[in-house]
């Protein structure tokens, strides 16, 4: 379990002063995945040195397992980032050690017997299926198994909370899904609270069970995926799950912007919302996935000669919003997404 | 006795005119080279010994270094560029009265090394802070993320990381030292620069000259030679693409460039 109450770091001073984080407020509980994603410059680096304590908060504090990390004078911290693993982006390990020494190197600053490291060493590689890789130095890995050699790293002081900074970023899709379910796996078997912090929406999907979004060094929004995707306010849920292109209406179509706003959509509400709103309604485009056990997705629809409001209310009996395509939302810009219309009726459905 | 070995056994009596026969140049010139591998074998141990250390400290002194302190990064950064700044010649007479302090004697091996490893030192140093500026940043803070001191941080993930550049950089420091030592062999030092210049050059001897410049040419050659073989045994990425039997590259020399 990992808090952070009030964190705030402030870079320089006068006019010089910049607040890159400013008074985050978020807690990861024992075997959650929290991701934090934003834009580049949204504070996220800061973000993960703050709480891997490489960098000291202005005001507020990091705590860990109820301590509060951040009084601890310099001694106590190094022996406190031990209940912190960090795994780094693909550049972390170093180039003149092997697999095994790399794993190695917490538990020699630590000043671990060699004995004991080497079984250590070895059970942490078994653990994220690199035992017959050990020997190998870095350049003779790929980026998907340096990147399970940092795990094991991060892993060889049993932390109870990991932090993955841009763990996954540059790695192809099939290491980047691997890496995710060892995640996952090692969330469950040991028990972890991970801080996932990435730009890439792709992954936050695949591993997280809750997310914030980071803009300005402020969170300003945050929940659960599911909840997140449900939510046709939410900017953060869209981002996630963006629309994609999908084929144009027929002349005398409106194209109507559908989303599962419940777990309780049911499958076949295509044929139900044409039945009872006796028109075709023509599949545009749609993007429909199951996320965390929920269904979750949206579909373009056209739908020919309906009242606005009568298709409202028929796609919120079913668990659905529905909103008007704006030319901004087939823009699919996070930017312009306040601006979409989206009915009162939805807000008793979400 | 010959005339020639006379001339050897009290090289301050010159005789112009009088070469050093065929069979005796060997003697003359290997001594000579010992003189010279002794007196840069002692310079190098206490250019190494001191050089890493001060290379570290002004390296994490200076911006984004471990111990940021700006005023004692400038102070001993101007230091060393003062001991860079002096032509070896210079530095050598300018300090006598130290090295006549330190040694008691300001002739001899004794006394060519006090100067030799000053101006060793000083280019050491800077060598050492490039390689360690060429180690990426990231490993300081994987290092101290997975809780390192200090002194572990700098042995594990500075020094250790920059080891092949290091040693292109101490290869590079000793073939500066055997030209320094021909220099100091101008004070008495004696060594293969010091026969080089009183029997090559003042006295003409072609012969002599020939072989102190072959001499100095093999153990310069062997010299760049073993420092290259080691740089390439302490850098993983190209012993196993050599022992995999892939075509050798000449990545070996781009790593202390």
């Amino acid at each position: 379990m990992i808090s952070l109450d009030k964190l705030t770091k402030v870079y320089g001073h006068g006019d010089h002063r910049t607040v890159v984080l400013d008074d985050l407020d978020f807690s990861v509980a024992a075997k959650e995945i929290f991701a934090v994603v934003g834009p580049s410059g949204a504070g996220k680096s800061t973000l993960a040195q703050c709480v891997n304590l490489l960098e000291r908060p202005t005001s507020g504090s990091v705590v860990v397992n109820g301590e509060n990390l951040s009084t601890l004078n310099e001694a106590q911290l190094r022996v406190a980032r031990g209940r912190i693993g960090t795994i780094f982006q693909s550049d972390g390990l170093f180039s003149r050690r092997t697999a095994a020494q790399n794993v190695a190197l917490p538990l020699e600053y630590l000043g671990v017997t060699a004995a004991e490291s080497r079984r250590r060493v070895a059970e942490l590689l078994e653990r994220v299926g690199l035992s017959d890789r050990a020997g190998h130095y870095p350049h003779q890995l790929s980026g998907g198994q340096r990147q399970r050699v940092g795990i094991a790293r991060a892993l060889a002081l049993r932390p109870s909370v990991l932090l993955s900074d841009e763990a996954t970023s540059g790695l192809d899709p099939q290491s980047t899904a691997s890496i995710v379910t060892l995640l996952k796996e090692l969330r469950d078997d040991l028990g972890l609270s991970i801080l996932f912090i990435t730009h890439e929406m792709d992954t936050v999907l695949q591993v997280a069970d809750s997310a914030a979004r980071l803009e300005r060094g402020r969170i300003v929004e945050s929940g659960i995926i599911v909840d997140l995707l449900q939510n046709p306010h939410s900017v953060l849920g869209r981002a996630l799950q963006p629309a994609r292109a999908h084929a144009s209406a027929e002349p005398g179509e409106v194209t109507w912007l559908l989303g599962y706003a419940s777990s309780h959509v049911p499958a076949d509400w295509l044929i139900r919302m044409s039945t009872t709103l006796a028109t075709p309604i023509r599949l545009l485009g749609a993007s429909i996935e199951s996320v965390n056990g929920a269904t979750v997705g949206h579909a373009s629809v056209g739908i020919h000669g309906a009242e606005p409001e009568r298709i409202q209310s028929v796609a919120a009996q079913l668990g659905l919003s529905a909103r008007l395509e704006t030319s901004a939302s087939r823009a699919g810009s996070i930017a312009d997404a306040n601006a979409d219309v989206v009915p009162d009726s939805l807000e008793r459905v979400a | 006795m010959s005339a020639a070995t006379l001339a050897l056994a009290l090289p301050g009596s010159l005789r112009l005119g009088n070469e050093v026969p065929l069979d005796q140049i060997a003697a003359l010139v290997f001594p000579a080279l010992g003189d010279t591998l002794i007196m840069v074998g002692i310079v190098m141990a206490i250019v190494v010994v001191v050089g890493i250390p001060l290379g570290a400290l002004i390296h994490n002194l200076g911006p984004e270094g471990l111990f940021e302190n700006h005023a004692l990064h400038t102070v001993l950064s101007w230091t060393v560029s003062v001991g860079r700044s002096l032509p070896f010649l210079i530095l050598m007479a300018a300090i006598v009265p130290f090295t006549r302090f330190i040694t008691g004697t300001n002739i001899g091996i004794a006394a060519a090394v006090v100067p030799m490893s000053i101006a060793g030192i000083a280019f050491f140093t800077r060598i050492v802070e490039n390689s360690l500026r060429s180690v990426p940043t990231a490993f300081v803070r994987v290092a101290k993320a997975s809780g390192a001191s200090p002194l572990q941080i700098i042995r594990t993930a500075q020094l250790s990381e920059a080891v092949p550049s290091i040693i292109g950089g101490i290869t590079i420091n000793t073939i500066a030292m055997i030209e320094y030592s021909a220099i100091a062999g101008t004070i008495g030092a004696g060594g293969i620069g010091y026969v080089a210049v009183t029997y090559g050059y003042q006295r003409f001897d072609h012969a002599v000259m020939i072989a102190t410049i072959v001499i100095l040419v093999g153990t310069v050659a062997l010299v760049q030679f073993a420092g290259d073989r080691l740089v390439r045994l302490t850098t993983p990425r190209i012993r196993t693409a050599a022992s995999r039997g892939a075509p050798r590259t000449r990545a070996a020399e781009t790593i202390d460039a």
